[in-house]
């Protein structure tokens, strides 16, 4: 179980979060203030720290000066758009940036990028009977080896995080391809219709229209 | 070319051509002078010759007994007193057809006097001397000449008389005159640059001086000293860089008043955007969402807009009210006090604080719908900061002239820090508790908007869980 600590003094805000997280089975632990999201996160016990820069008591950047020493990775969380806010944020030791107002599926995908750089997602993710090794980039079905593209095993690999979550081509395309990538939804469609063949998920892999594609979780959430 | 140097040359110009000019005129005048004297003297010499020729005349006449002398015995005698005067004098003597019969000296000057007409000149005026000046290879030779009536025959006599000396002096003063000149214009175009240096000095003062205030610096002052002239200049300036200085700070205040109220926007749209937007996503493209879950979703939405359509409603309040003109009239403080009262009967019932209102029969010249808008913002503020069961107590009455409401709760009240910024756009004391009222922190600057419109003033008397009074004065000119 991956926990979150969400340190954001807007109720709403951190409350969206905490929803956006439990669609991917984080834990969202939420404080409102400076001082006090500090003083949890020194506690320890969190794979990651949402902060926001505009907090009372303390703000982000002092906050982030006072926990440097556990360790934990940091995205911060910030309404201003003034580059300087964002290279002081990195330069004091922040892993990533999110600019308000954000969607809730690039949230995820920034904290899985970070919790990735620091090992702390799963390595080996069970779906049905389908087995996914992420650091050896192995995957099986039924106990027999599959061969995939490294494209398409990535694309399984993002589905198979977030299941039972719409996921649009553009998502897909920034997530896999990367966010500079100009390519074309449809090169999205070819690896999600060979990702299916292959794996035989005919069933559970499905199209949503308008919206893109969801994989179903076989426990039925 | 520059001031300085369009100064010191025409001064430097001026200088030495009056001085030339007046040396030259002395140096003339002297010269001419002497000439004069010289002339006196060769006059005078010439005369005595021409008394010593009639005298060797008669000499001639009584010593050979002959009443008339022919024009050869003439001859001898002018050949005896022409070589009298040995060398003493240049002399030679003429008959009255121009030929020389004697002459003494002369050589070069004798030509001279042929070609100049100096004898015909003589004849024509037969009384008196004629002078003339001539340059010789001998130097200068001042000639007379007069005529003579003797033995019924005219002879022309002429003197000449060596002035070179007082060519040389001229020459001389004129040589120690150039020299001189020479040596003071170097000596004078010195001292002038000096001067001239030293008086302008002030003004590259200045120069630097407006330079800086032009890069940007308007602190600096320039010190008022130096020529009257200078002294007003600077004087000026420095009003001037005062008034850039005043203007500078109020637009950088302006300015920076408006940075700070567009980065509170946006920091206060984009909090309830970002609620929004990713309750809304997570509606969107989650499979499975129960009831609770979209209760709380949806609710959070909803709640989120009404504050931005809040802050959308005060927004557009602050921008139409500014540069708008208002239409005035009459109105009575008593009726709008009942009507706001009115307006608030629902908020006062959801926070369980009663209104009190004590009103003296004042009519004001406002606009109706801003003035109970104001009214109603400021009890607004009073009742939620009242605990449930106090009261809100509002007065209105003159005191001195002026029309005083004042608005007191017995609330949490506020720290002298707060009700500083009380006024400013997007300035929330206490900001969950706010928002989740609604509150965007722009009532008291909506306020504070209509005030100044009404020419009345918004004060706040604040302490700290005691209470606030809020006044609000409306200067006697506007009551009736």
């Amino acid at each position: 179980m991956i926990n979150i600590l969400i340190i954001e003094d807007d109720e709403n805000i951190a409350k969206m979060i905490t929803a956006a997280l439990s669609m991917v089975d984080y834990n969202g632990t939420c404080r409102y203030d400076g001082r006090s999201g500090a003083e949890e996160a020194l506690k320890g016990g969190y794979d990651l720290i949402l902060l926001d820069i505009m907090l009372p008591e303390m703000n982000g950047f002092e906050v982030m000066e006072a926990i440097k020493g556990c360790g934990t990775p940091v995205i911060f969380l910030t309404a201003m758009q003034e580059v300087s806010d964002k290279v002081k944020g990195l330069r004091l030791g922040a892993e990533d940036y999110i600019v308000k107002p954000f969607e809730a599926l690039e949230l995820l995908a920034r904290i899985d990028v970070v919790l990735r750089r620091s090992n702390k997602t799963q390595d080996t993710i069970t779906y049905g009977d389908i087995t996914v090794n992420i650091d050896r980039h192995e995957i099986t079905l039924k106990g027999q080896h599959v061969q995939l593209t490294p494209k398409e095993f990535d694309v399984i690999v993002y589905f198979l995080q977030h299941q039972n979550i719409a996921v649009s081509r553009e998502q897909l395309l920034s997530s896999v391809w990367g966010f500079e990538f100009g390519g074309e939804s449809r090169s999205v469609d070819i690896h999600v219709q060979q990702v299916r063949r292959k794996l035989g998920l005919k069933d559970y892999l499905i199209t949503i229209p308008k919206l893109g594609y969801r994989l179903e979780s076989r426990d039925n959430r | 070319m520059k001031l300085w140097q369009k100064i010191f040359l025409s001064s430097l110009f001026l200088i030495i051509a009056a001085v030339n000019i007046i040396s030259v005129t002395l140096l003339n005048n002297s010269h001419r002078l002497l000439l004069e004297r010289e002339q006196t003297h060769a006059i005078y010499e010439h005369e005595f010759y021409e008394a010593s020729f009639s005298n060797a005349v008669v000499y001639a006449k009584l010593a050979n007994e002959k009443i008339a002398l022919t024009p050869n015995d003439i001859r001898h005698i002018a050949t005896d007193v022409v070589e009298g005067s040995g060398r003493m004098r240049d002399s030679a003597v003429f008959d009255s057809s121009g030929t020389v019969i004697a002459v003494n000296g002369m050589q070069e000057l004798l030509s001279k006097l042929t070609q100049s007409g100096f004898i015909e000149n003589i004849d024509q005026s037969k009384d008196n001397y004629y002078v003339s000046v001539y340059n010789t290879s001998n130097g200068y030779k001042m000639a007379v000449g007069s005529a003579i009536t003797t033995e019924g025959m005219s002879y022309s006599v002429v003197t000449a008389m060596d002035i070179s000396e007082i060519y040389a002096m001229k020459k001389k003063q004129t040589d120690f005159v150039r020299k001189v000149s020479v040596i003071s214009a170097g000596a004078i175009s010195f001292v002038l640059l000096i001067t001239v240096l030293l008086m302008l000095s002030p003004l590259s003062r200045l120069n630097v001086y407006t330079k800086t205030i032009a890069d940007g610096n308007y602190r600096i002052r320039i010190r008022e000293h130096g020529s009257q002239e200078f002294r007003e200049l600077a004087k000026n300036m420095n009003v001037m860089a005062d008034s850039i200085q005043t203007n500078a700070t109020r637009l950088e205040k302006i300015a920076e008043d408006r940075q700070t109220f567009i980065a509170n926007l946006s920091h206060e749209m984009k909090t309830p955007l970002t609620s929004i937007l990713g309750f809304a996503d997570i509606l969107r493209i989650k499979k499975h969402v129960d009831d609770n879950e979209r209760i709380e979703y949806a609710g959070v939405i909803v709640e989120e807009t009404k504050r931005l359509r809040s802050l959308s409603g005060k927004l557009m309040g602050i921008v139409a009210m500014n540069g708008t003109e208002i239409e005035k009239r009459p109105v009575s403080l008593q009726s709008m006090i009942s009507e706001t009262k009115t307006a608030l009967v629902p908020l006062l019932a959801k926070n369980d604080v009663r209104l009190e209102c004590m009103s003296q029969d004042i009519t004001i010249s406002a606009d109706e719908e801003l003035f109970k808008s104001l009214l109603y913002n400021i009890i607004e503020n009073a009742v939620k900061a009242s605990p449930k069961g106090e009261t809100v107590e509002l007065n209105a009455a003159m005191y001195e002239g002026d029309a005083v409401i004042a608005i007191t709760d017995h609330g949490i009240g506020m720290t002298p820090e707060v009700v500083k910024k009380a006024f400013e756009p997007f300035f929330m004391a206490d900001k969950s508790r706010s928002r989740k009222a609604g509150g965007a922190g722009l009532g008291l600057a909506l306020c504070q908007k209509i005030a100044n419109l009404h020419s009345a003033k918004v004060e706040i008397d604040s302490h700290p869980n005691e209470g606030t009074t809020v006044f609000i004065t409306i200067p006697g000119e506007e009551c009736l």
